[in-house]
């Protein structure tokens, strides 16, 4: 028997089976974290059962109370905060002059600077893992706080202010032109005029800068050995490194590390899906 | 005249402050990393001297820097290959389809966006010989026969470090060669459909040749992060087994913090440094060849 659909009907099909590959592919990349935050509800005696048992009799959030019971977790959960608010506000504060001064006030190179400036990111980090070790001890700085935004400003600067310059090229030269006809000094166009124009390009920088910098890892292992400057990402680390591994609280607190960053991605991914975020988390 | 001059003064004036934080935090460590990885280095007595490529040369003479050269080049291909495979057709899926774009787009961007250590807890745990699911999945489905130790042997620690990577950077190529397809003009979709092409005939004449930039840019920034990996493995291996997954990353990680050999390790991030210049010529060049 010949199998002969009308055009219409192929195309329908073609369709569904796009579909079912969409879903698919949405299931594989889920279901890691499905089965993180399964794992996390249920009690440490479900884990060794054969075959596994996918759903818990008895859910409990036990694991949950574990990890926040841990002084350890929430020091460096605290870390993690004072981190990445410091470097996001840095890296604000910085590039949003600098990227105004070299798109909007047409600096001459600017553009060739800009460029150089996002290259940067590409770096392999780790050019900078001795010559970071070697500074931030020379200058007291290994195992603070002060020392991490160091090394991380290096990652967070170059892609914020490449970020916000995108952002400054898209706003109308006219709207700026005409505010400086009405007198407005540079402070006051760019905070009357860019600033409001820009926020969202903005706040995305911003939370780009945030999600970064509360990711970190590398510099974070290298460069803080206590509880005094540690982040998140490193405890886990040491959890992973523990003789018993306590699976359950690991998934737990992976949760708890992964929440805030689900929030700001929500208003990020229209950014992304523009396009114009290519090429951006470094790891 | 004297208008243009303010300009340029206070243009740099605006990012003077930017311009001084790179060059510290930035690019004074880097040509620092060059110094160091140019001379004898103590760092306990902080004595310089110059020692040619001595260091280059104690690499070039280490079988560990030779492997983790073949395992790096294997861990770029497999990542590379694999990421643009997958995202290419994850990206043409979301293409062709209007509704429910968003929110696939929105789910299928999830794994970009995750932690690095996340990631590797994540998989570690998946691939887990007794309480993972990937072994209980594939028993249950009559695929394996006994459980496969996932990270134990090295062929399959390879694979399996590549997979996870993959799971976390096809959503970058994805994006990538989706913005590109939208350039894809649909008359000549069109006309090529009214000549009767099928679907891949009108994909080698019509799409390939309008994204074939995209998917340089993705290839380039995928390859780009794979040289630069190094949380994923030291997180789900530490670089084993038997160094099989040691990538550049880890193995400088290995020669700085293990070794405290300051000169050798900097000297294999210009290694790995260059890899990267000569992947970012090499697509300098194909841009412009187009």
């Amino acid at each position: 028997m010949s199998l002969k659909l009308s055009k219409r009907a192929r195309r329908r099909l073609t369709k569904g089976f796009v579909y079912v590959f969409l879903v698919a592919a949405s299931a594989v990349v889920i279901f890691p974290y499905l089965w993180m935050a399964l794992t996390s509800f249920k009690p440490i005696e479900e884990f060794f059962t054969y075959p596994l048992q996918w759903f818990s009799r008895n859910w409990t959030l036990a694991q949950y109370a574990g990890v926040l019971e841990d002084p350890k977790f929430l020091t460096c959960l605290w870390n993690s905060l004072l981190v990445s608010s410091i470097v996001t506000a840095v890296s604000l504060v910085l590039s949003i002059p600098a990227a105004y001064g070299l798109t909007r006030l047409r600096a001459p190179g600017g553009k060739s600077i800009l460029v150089g400036i996002l290259s940067s990111q590409f770096f392999p980090p780790m050019i900078f893992f001795v010559p970071f070790y070697i500074i931030l001890s020379k200058f007291k700085l290994l195992n603070t706080i002060s020392g991490l935004v160091f090394a991380y400003l290096s990652v967070t600067l170059p892609i914020c202010t490449w970020m916000v310059a995108t952002t400054f090229r898209n706003i109308p030269r006219e709207l700026e032109e005409a505010a400086r006809v009405d007198g407005c000094g540079d402070i006051k166009t760019i905070f009357e005029v860019v600033l409001r124009m820009s926020l969202p390009g903005i706040l995305t920088a911003g939370l780009f800068a945030f999600v970064l910098a509360w990711q970190e890892y590398i510099f974070a292992l290298l460069y803080t050995t206590t509880t005094a400057a540690q982040t998140a990402p490193v405890l886990l680390f040491y959890y992973l490194g523990q003789h018993q591994i306590d699976y359950g609280r690991l998934m737990a607190a992976a949760i708890l590390l992964s929440l805030p960053i689900i929030f700001p991605f929500a208003f990020m991914q229209r950014y992304f899906r523009q396009g114009r975020g290519e090429g951006s988390i470094k790891g | 005249m004297f208008k243009r001059r303010t300009r340029f003064i206070k243009g740099y004036l605006f990012a003077a402050p930017l311009l001084v934080v790179l060059a510290v935090a930035v690019l004074f460590p880097a040509l620092y990393n060059l110094g160091i990885a140019f001379s004898n280095f103590d760092p306990m007595s902080n004595v310089w001297q110059f020692s040619g490529v001595q260091n280059f040369a104690k690499l070039g003479n280490s079988p560990f820097f030779w492997n983790s050269f073949k395992v790096t080049l294997l861990w770029v291909v497999g990542n590379v290959s694999l990421q643009l495979v997958i995202g290419l057709a994850i990206a043409l899926g979301l293409n062709s389809i209007i509704r429910f774009r968003g929110p696939f787009t929105g789910i299928l961007l999830i794994p970009w966006i995750s932690s690095f250590v996340v990631v590797g807890i994540l998989f570690i745990w998946i691939y887990d010989p007794q309480m993972g699911v990937l072994n209980d999945i594939l028993l249950r489905l009559g695929l394996i026969e006994r459980p496969v130790a996932w990270l134990a042997s090295p062929q399959l620690a390879q694979i399996s470090l590549i997979v996870a990577n993959t799971w976390k950077f096809f959503p970058l190529v994805m994006i990538t060669l989706l913005a590109g397809l939208q350039d894809v003009s649909p008359e000549l979709l069109e006309a090529t459909q009214v000549d009767g092409a099928n679907w891949l005939g009108t994909f080698r004449m019509v799409i390939l040749p309008t994204i074939l930039p995209s998917i340089s840019t993705g290839v380039l920034l995928s390859t780009i992060w794979a040289y630069n990996s190094f949380t994923l493995p030291i997180v789900m291996t530490g670089g084993g087994p038997l160094r099989a997954t040691e990538i550049f990353g880890l193995h400088i990680f290995k020669l700085a913090f293990d070794a405290f050999d300051f000169g050798a390790a900097a000297a294999a991030s210009l290694v790995l440094f260059t890899q990267i210049l000569i992947v970012i010529l090499l697509y300098l060049k194909v841009v412009e060849r187009d």
